[in-house]
């Protein structure tokens, strides 16, 4: 078959690069397939336009269900050919249409007698196509066959079988357990490839049963593992018995040590790699356990293989990580892989080389990276620097050739994300390091001379507003700021002014050269420049005392901008002059949930420090100002504000609720939106007898509540230690309301007391619970070890689908979702989803879910719950139990 | 489990897609993912030389076979050593579907074999076969030699 096509190409030698599928189209592909049809089938033909239709899928193209459908049906007339070629595309047709399960049932007899057919080949793949598309009730009719294919003499019969029946445990799982006696037989396999399918089905069957799998991977080690692959699931295997069974046996012998240790000496690459992995991973590995496995590894790391040199250096990685010295010895063979082809592999030994590197190294290091830097992509780049930050801060005295090797590269062409990693890795060298803080400075000052970045010049310059004037020679930072006046856009000009006037405030000797420079930036032709500029002369020339200037100048703005905005926004031009003063200085809770969104807008030049502080530390700092929650201790956990109100109505309130290790003080955020009232005293009465452990203890009113200018009160109470006490509490807001006259704006003197119903507040398990992400979490999973492990089984109940199950989870449990696994592909009969976080005491929770959903859409879950502390685990069980 | 197989000519377009476990929307983003890591890795990559990237937990395995890319991505057992294995049972098998190493043109007009072959090596998802000779059969419906 192949002489025809050849000389078809030597005829259009032009033409080589011509598709036979050019200009395919679905509907005159659909068009063609009716030939499936025809009386007498034509095999050659038949075959030709499934291959189109395959073309189709294969390219991403999705037919409807009406189309599906229809060469569903025209398909299933091709069991009458005999033709071999024409059969085995049938098999792959069929499987990719996924028919549904009312159309199944056309071809389930033909299929059922190609399972039971003589040629051993049409039972291997009817298996594998029933396999795909059958529903319970047809496996259990179909049961019988699939137990005797498993140990069919045919090895690809058996694996046919067995690879089927790893699929059916994910939809069939009791049926497929069944299966034991016949997958365990297999096993013993002669044929290397269907004792590693009945393995890894055999495991999976097993895999919750610990004495099982020890039992499974006793008799294999002593045993023989006829392939590669299957000797590579065993390791897997042994170490998960290793790390559950180490706890157990205090004799300081490892089971299965041995066995691993003898798999290093494996002809298979892929085995000896991966008992040196398994080895690496091992629960407090000794550094003579270590010593032969990083043997193996440092040889893989010259093999001529990139896979192997791949794996190798991912794996030293890792170690580095926890046992840096045990790497050294590698380093040689690492330093000659920073040339490697493969970047990968490259940024790999770099990063792990920065690890394990000793200070007389770091130079020739340095080199090393230099020449490296310039051909790898930006996100690799941005791992090096972070680094190479590390290392630099371990090694202070070697400041100066790192931060060289920083300026370097801040010099060349990179992207945003790349450049900012640079600056604020030397900014962080600057404050930690106080040897590199004038050779920073410079770099620094060096690299706005050519910046394209607003955001990166601005902060460079706010920095140096700080830094610059307690240097030895603070005038030579001038030049740079000052050509920034002349030189950028006015938001880096504006800056530039700021920074001047810091010069001027701390350094006495530079202040009249300082005024000069601000003289010639009045006439910018920037408002916020000449502002700055006049602002600043007028407040350096003033004969106030220097502390409050400087407090000006470097003092943190300790307003809310947003209470700042508002008020100037309210603020009418007339005599008095707007005092800043009477600006509120509490902070609006929907202010602080705006900052977290994402945006990279530079804040207030000169004002407060570059990074908004996250909503806790905001908190946090609000709640310390208060004297009866000063002596609360460190505040764990501060929740989403909670409307206690609906949309559009008097009085908006939505409470926080700050959790501490004996307290609670709840948050109520309240705005008075009736221009015609004064509200005063306000305080919220709560009802607590629905929250039996918690006691009031304090109470904080607010003073005065004007028209759309939000204002805080605050109730706090009392609960058992550490307890992660639940309760609801009922909410009544009280105040003296006062009659204003819109006209003046002035209160009446009398008022009157009002009440004002809230929503009802509750305190759930979910607020002990920090939500903090790990970024691998298997490791993070293998690392805490199955000590404190509580496993347990749980109905659910009746759900509209998986997703709906899962997110139910999650928020009860009000833990951060990993690796995107909150996500549930839709139509999903079983989902996993992990979760982290940090349970109140400060204790490192991980939690795997494992969902299944049945017909009538019953939802089961499987918890097991990993933490330091097995009353945790408990504690974790104990809220979905109740939840 | 392995994620996707994938197959693209010199330019990028994609000849072969094929994906276990992954949802339809992340689909495209792994289609441009690996086109892209193609594009900026493979110039001047020898035949069936392989290159490795991992990307979080998932690991990419992929190499340049005549005129055609090759990509295997996937996960948990399927890591680079494994995908190592799995690929070179592609490759191999391509070859021998070929005769010699693909053109496009070779490539896609086999392209109904060059399906039934990886439909033997990988079944949703599992390594299936990894014997060249033995698929060759198999692809014919015809016995394993050593049966």
């Amino acid at each position: 078959m192949a002489q025809p096509f050849l000389k078809k190409d030597d005829d259009h030698d032009d033409e080589v690069d011509y598709s036979p599928f050019l200009g395919i189209e679905k509907g005159a592909v659909l068009q063609e397939a009716r030939v499936f049809n025809d009386p007498q089938l034509d095999p050659r033909r038949c075959s030709q336009v499934i291959t189109k239709l395959l073309y189709l899928l294969n390219q991403g193209e999705t037919f409807t269900k009406v189309e599906a459908t229809e060469v569903f049906f025209a398909v299933t007339k091709l069991f009458q050919s005999r033709d071999l070629g024409l059969r085995r595309m049938v098999y792959v047709i069929i499987k990719e249409l996924s028919p549904s399960a009312d159309e199944v049932i056309i071809v389930t007899s033909s299929l059922m007698k190609d399972m039971t057919s003589k040629t051993d080949m049409y039972r291997a793949n009817a298996i594998r196509v029933l396999c795909q598309i059958t529903d319970g009730t047809l496996l259990t009719q179909i049961e019988r066959y699939l137990k005797q294919a498993i140990v069919d003499k045919n090895p690809v019969v058996a694996s046919a079988a067995l690879v089927s029946g790893i699929h059916l445990l994910q939809t069939n799982p009791e049926i497929v357990k069944r299966w034991s006696n016949e997958v365990q037989e297999a096993v013993q396999s002669r044929a290397a490839l269907v004792q590693f399918h009945a393995l890894a089905l055999l495991h999976q069957i097993r895999q919750n049963d610990r004495l099982a799998v020890n039992k499974l991977v006793s008799s294999l080690t002593r045993g023989s593992v006829r392939s590669p692959l299957a000797q590579c699931l065993l390791i897997r295997y042994t170490s998960q018995v290793i790390r559950e069974s180490a706890s157990n046996t205090q004799t300081g012998d490892r089971p299965f040590y041995d066995f691993l240790e003898g798999c290093l000496r494996h002809k298979a690459e892929m085995v000896i790699f991966e008992a040196a992995r398994a080895i690496t991973e091992l629960n407090g590995v000794t550094s003579r356990e270590l010593t032969s496995a990083i043997t193996v590894l440092q040889l893989f790391l010259s093999s001529t293989k990139p896979v192997l040199r791949f794996a190798a250096v991912r794996t030293l990685n890792k170690v580095a990580m926890t046992h840096p010295i045990a790497v050294t010895n590698c380093n040689i063979d690492m330093e000659s892989l920073i040339s490697d082809q493969n970047r990968s592999i490259a940024t790999l030994a770099i990063t792990t080389l920065l690890k394990t590197g000793n200070e007389s190294s770091v130079d020739r290091l340095m080199k090393q990276i230099t020449t490296f830097m310039s051909d790898i992509a930006d996100e690799f780049k941005i791992v090096v620097i972070e680094a190479i930050r590390s290392l630099c801060l371990k090694f202070p005295l070697k400041h100066r050739s790192l931060m060289n090797f920083l300026s370097n590269i801040l010099r060349e062409e990179g992207g945003f994300e790349y450049k900012k990693a640079i600056v604020d890795s030397i900014v962080i060298l600057i404050r930690d390091i106080p040897e590199a803080k004038e050779s920073g400075l410079l770099h620094l000052c060096e690299f706005i001379e050519d910046c394209e970045f607003t955001y990166l010049s601005t902060q460079i310059l706010h920095f140096l507003g700080i830094e610059g004037p307690k240097t030895s020679d603070p005038s030579k930072y001038i030049r740079y700021i000052y050509n920034r006046v002349h030189l950028e856009n006015a938001t880096v000009r504006a800056g530039a002014v700021s920074t001047l006037a810091k010069f001027g405030a701390m350094v006495d000797s530079l202040k009249p050269r300082i005024f000069v420079l601000l003289r010639r930036c009045l006439f910018d032709t920037d408002d916020e420049v000449r502002d700055r500029a006049t602002l600043y002369l007028n407040t350096l020339g003033a004969d106030g005392a220097v502390e409050d200037m400087k407090e000006f100048l470097f003092g943190s703005l300790d307003i809310p901008l947003v209470n700042l905005e508002r008020s100037l926004k309210n603020y009418e031009p007339s005599e008095e002059s707007f005092d800043i003063n009477s600006v509120p200085k509490e902070v609006k809770i929907q202010a602080l949930a705006e900052k977290k969104a994402p945006g990279k807008k530079p804040t207030g030049l000169g004002g407060p420090p570059p990074a908004p502080p996250s909503t806790i530390d905001a908190y946090e700092k609000l709640l310390s100002s208060i004297p009866e929650f000063a002596n609360f201790g460190k505040l764990f956990k501060s929740s989403a504000p909670v409307e206690l109100t609906e949309a559009e109505t008097e009085y908006a309130v939505n409470v926080v609720k700050h959790i501490f290790d004996g307290h609670v003080v709840f948050q109520y955020n309240c705005t008075n939106t009736i221009p015609e009232q004064l509200l005063e005293n306000v305080t919220v009465i709560v009802d607590a007898s629905e929250a039996e452990e918690f006691a009031e203890v304090a109470s904080k009113p607010l003073r005065s509540l004007p028209y759309d200018s939000p204002g805080q009160t605050f109730v706090a109470f009392e609960k058992p230690e550490g307890v992660p006490a639940v309760g609801k509490f009922s909410n009544m807001l009280r105040f003296i309301v006062k009659e204003v006259d819109p006209s003046t704006g002035e209160a009446e003197d009398d008022g009157v007391e009002d009440e004002y119903q809230l929503e009802e507040l509750e305190v759930v398990a979910a607020d002990y619970m920090l939500k903090v992400g790990v970024s691998n979490f298997r490791n993070a999973w293998e690392s805490m070890g199955p000590d404190c492990e509580r496993v347990d089984e749980y109905d659910l109940g009746p759900r509209e689908n998986l997703a709906e199950a899962v997110n139910a989870v999650i928020n009860l449990l009000g833990m951060q979702p990993c690796e995107g696994t909150e996500v549930v592909p839709s139509n999903s009969r079983s989902h996993t989803c992990l979760l982290s976080g940090v349970y109140i005491g400060n204790v490192k929770v991980l939690v795997r879910l494992q969902f299944g959903i049945d017909g009538p859409k019953d939802v089961a879950m499987k918890l097991a719950v990993r933490s330091e502390d097995e009353a945790v685990s408990d504690a974790i069980h104990e809220i979905v139990a109740s939840g | 489990m392995i994620l996707a197989v994938l197959f693209a000519n010199s330019e990028g377009n994609i000849l072969v897609e094929r994906f276990n476990g992954v949802p339809a929307e992340e689909r495209l983003h792994w289609r441009s993912f690996l086109v892209k890591l193609g594009a900026d890795n493979l110039k001047g990559v020898k035949n069936e030389e392989l290159l490795v990237a991992s990307h979080k937990s998932v690991y990419i395995v992929y190499t340049v076979l005549g005129d055609v890319s090759v990509y295997v991505v996937g996960k948990d057992e399927y890591d680079e050593l494994a995908l190592a294995e799995v690929i070179f049972v592609i490759t191999s098998a391509v070859k021998d579907v070929c005769g010699k190493l693909p053109t496009e043109r070779l490539f896609l007009d086999k392209y109904g074999r060059i399906c039934l072959t990886l439909d033997e090596i990988i079944w949703k998802g599992y390594l299936e076969n990894t014997d060249k000779d033995r698929i060759r059969r198999l692809v014919r419906l015809k016995p394993p030699t050593e049966f």
